[in-house]
């Protein structure tokens, strides 16, 4: 039997509640998704990134390309490390030697020496990509028809190089794009003594991952609706972690915080992100959900029986990382009688000043009415608003561009349609496309080094 | 009455695609979202927000339903120039189905 936790569930998750799971004795292990789609594509342009380029949002100067918590994370589970817990995580992004560095840096800082950290290379495919000319079926184009476009290609990688590493004494792992359950499925049935190609086992791994790499999402995250589906004491909702044995998960969550776990919460979780629940696809096993059942075994204890699974796809995930330009929004409140109107008004005359700027440097173009529309344009309506705010997005070529849009929004409010408060916070940021491929897994080589703090 | 009386849901997405898992409060109403909610119905709610179509699957054991959309986030979270670009909200669309 294993216990592992989460400790991270995106890129910007907090610390201080996984470090809590982590020192509270219920787990030995820790595993940690810090990826969302466009984390690589953005990490990769963190590491090109002129310093002196000027402002990007909540970028104030260029990373080195891994997780930006990472010292923070190194710091905050040291003490769980020292105690020889072990930790697995996609921490690497763009730059998992980088990231290997970092953590023997923080470990030694911190005063804990003698752990191995395994490094994970070999994600990074772009020459594999680019030499294959592989077809996007999003965009319906070949690479070569983008070249220009295209920041980053990472191939989704499995829990076999987490193994690796594992089986030579590592206790700190890291790799850049560890698919999102894979730094669970590896400590899960390297200590269980699980073989990789044991289907069905590694089906139930890959759910016990699944259930726990959005961390809150199945502890009483993105749950209530009052009334209904009401969570106890949400101040701080534990952070969730799992026994594994043979055949069967148990979820359960941080002892004395908040939250719950429940049958519908892990119900929630286990529709979360799938399509077919018979074929669930990961680098690591074609894993059926099809059949799970689920049952209250204690308080905030539930578990879970009847995952499978069949063999692993011989293809990998891709995912491209697109530069399509630059993103901005202008916002803008309108209240009282006749503030739709003004509203969209307001943003027409928007696009009116900056089209006879910018012409075709704007490539896509946006306006949104929220409170009336912004989510789901006509499908609910509910007659006429005390209040509105425009929204415009757009995307153009230029960063210039972008900017010219996000000046004429400053000059609004003393230059547009009365009464128009609240402009607050504009953005301007890159926009960042993510698009799926496919690539034979025998294109992918990976590679495992052991460091040691 | 509104699919919020008698269920709960959730969505998620990968790229432009979009999946909503929903799931009776009381296992008693499963028969009833197996009837009513079909892909038809949900792809005629989510028609002013999708541009693709929508798949039903069902997880017995569970008493769910899990419906698949696709082109249904204006071509993904990082490039959508949507308010939500992930879509985390449609699961209330889904939940404004009247049954």
């Amino acid at each position: 039997m294993i216990r592992i936790g989460c400790g991270s569930a995106f890129e910007r998750d907090r610390i201080d509640w996984p470090v809590r799971l982590a020192d509270s004795g219920a787990v030995d292990h820790m595993a940690f998704d810090c990826l969302a789609e466009r984390s690589m594509a953005l990490n990769q342009l963190r590491k090109l990134e002129d310093p002196n380029a000027g402002y990007m949002q909540r970028l104030e100067k260029p990373a080195a390309g891994f997780d930006v918590r990472l010292p923070k994370i190194v710091e905050g589970f040291a003490p769980f490390v020292a105690s020889g817990g072990t930790m697995v995580g996609n921490f690497g992004a763009a730059n998992p030697e980088g990231a290997g560095a970092a953590v023997v840096d923080g470990l030694r800082a911190a005063g804990v020496s003698g752990v191995k950290v395994g490094v994970i290379t070999g994600d990074d495919v772009m020459e594999q990509v680019v030499k294959q000319d592989l077809y996007l079926p999003e965009y319906d184009r070949r690479i070569s028809e983008m070249t220009e476009k295209i920041v980053s290609a990472n191939a989704y990688i499995g829990a076999e190089p987490v193994v690796e590493a594992l089986r030579q004494g590592a206790t700190f792992v890291l790799g850049g794009r560890l698919a999102d359950p894979s730094p669970y499925v590896g400590p899960i049935c390297f200590r269980n003594g699980w073989e990789l190609d044991d289907w069905e086992k590694v089906g139930l791994a890959t759910l016990a991952g699944h259930l726990l790499e959005c961390g809150t999402h199945v502890t009483g995250g993105n749950f209530t609706d009052p009334p209904f589906n009401p969570v106890p004491d949400m101040m701080e909702l534990g952070f969730p972690y799992a026994e594994v044995d043979d055949g069967r998960i148990v979820v359960s969550k941080t002892p004395g915080t908040g939250g719950l776990v429940s049958t519908k919460t892990v119900r929630l979780q286990i529709g979360y992100e799938i399509g077919d629940p018979a074929a669930y696809l990961t680098p690591d096993v074609t894993a059926d959900f099809s059949q799970v059942a689920v049952r209250q075994v204690g308080e905030d204890r539930v578990e879970v029986t009847g995952a499978s699974g069949r063999e692993r796809p011989e293809t990998l995930k891709v995912l491209v990382g697109l530069d399509l330009g630059w993103k901005v929004t202008v916002e803008m409140s309108y209240g009282g009688p006749g503030c739709v109107e003004r509203a969209q008004f307001s943003a027409e005359l928007l696009r009116a000043r900056v089209e006879k700027a910018l012409g075709d440097e704007i490539l896509e173009w946006h306006t949104d009415l929220v409170g009336m529309s912004s989510l789901f344009g006509t499908a609910i309506s509910r007659g006429y608003p005390a209040e509105v705010r425009m929204r415009v997005a757009a995307r153009t070529a230029s960063k210039a561009a972008a900017q010219t849009i996000f000046d004429e929004g400053d000059y609004l409010p003393i230059s547009g349609p009365a009464a128009g408060g609240g402009r607050g916070a504009m953005t301007l940021a890159r926009a960042i496309g993510v698009t799926p491929a496919l690539l034979d897994r025998s294109n992918v080589p990976l590679h495992v080094e052991v460091l040691e703090s | 009455m509104k699919l919020r009386d008698i269920a709960y849901a959730r969505e998620g997405d990968k790229t432009d695609l979009a999946n909503i898992c929903l799931f009776p409060h009381d296992e008693a109403d499963w028969p009833l979202l197996q009837e009513k909610i079909t892909a038809e119905v949900v792809a005629a709610k989510f028609a002013p927000v999708i541009k693709g179509t929508v798949t039903r699957y069902e997880l017995p054991n569970l008493q769910g339903l899990n419906f698949v959309l696709t082109a249904a986030l204006a071509g993904g979270n990082s490039r959508s120039l949507r308010v939500d670009g992930t879509g985390k909200s449609y699961a209330s669309l889904m939940l404004d189905i009247e049954i």
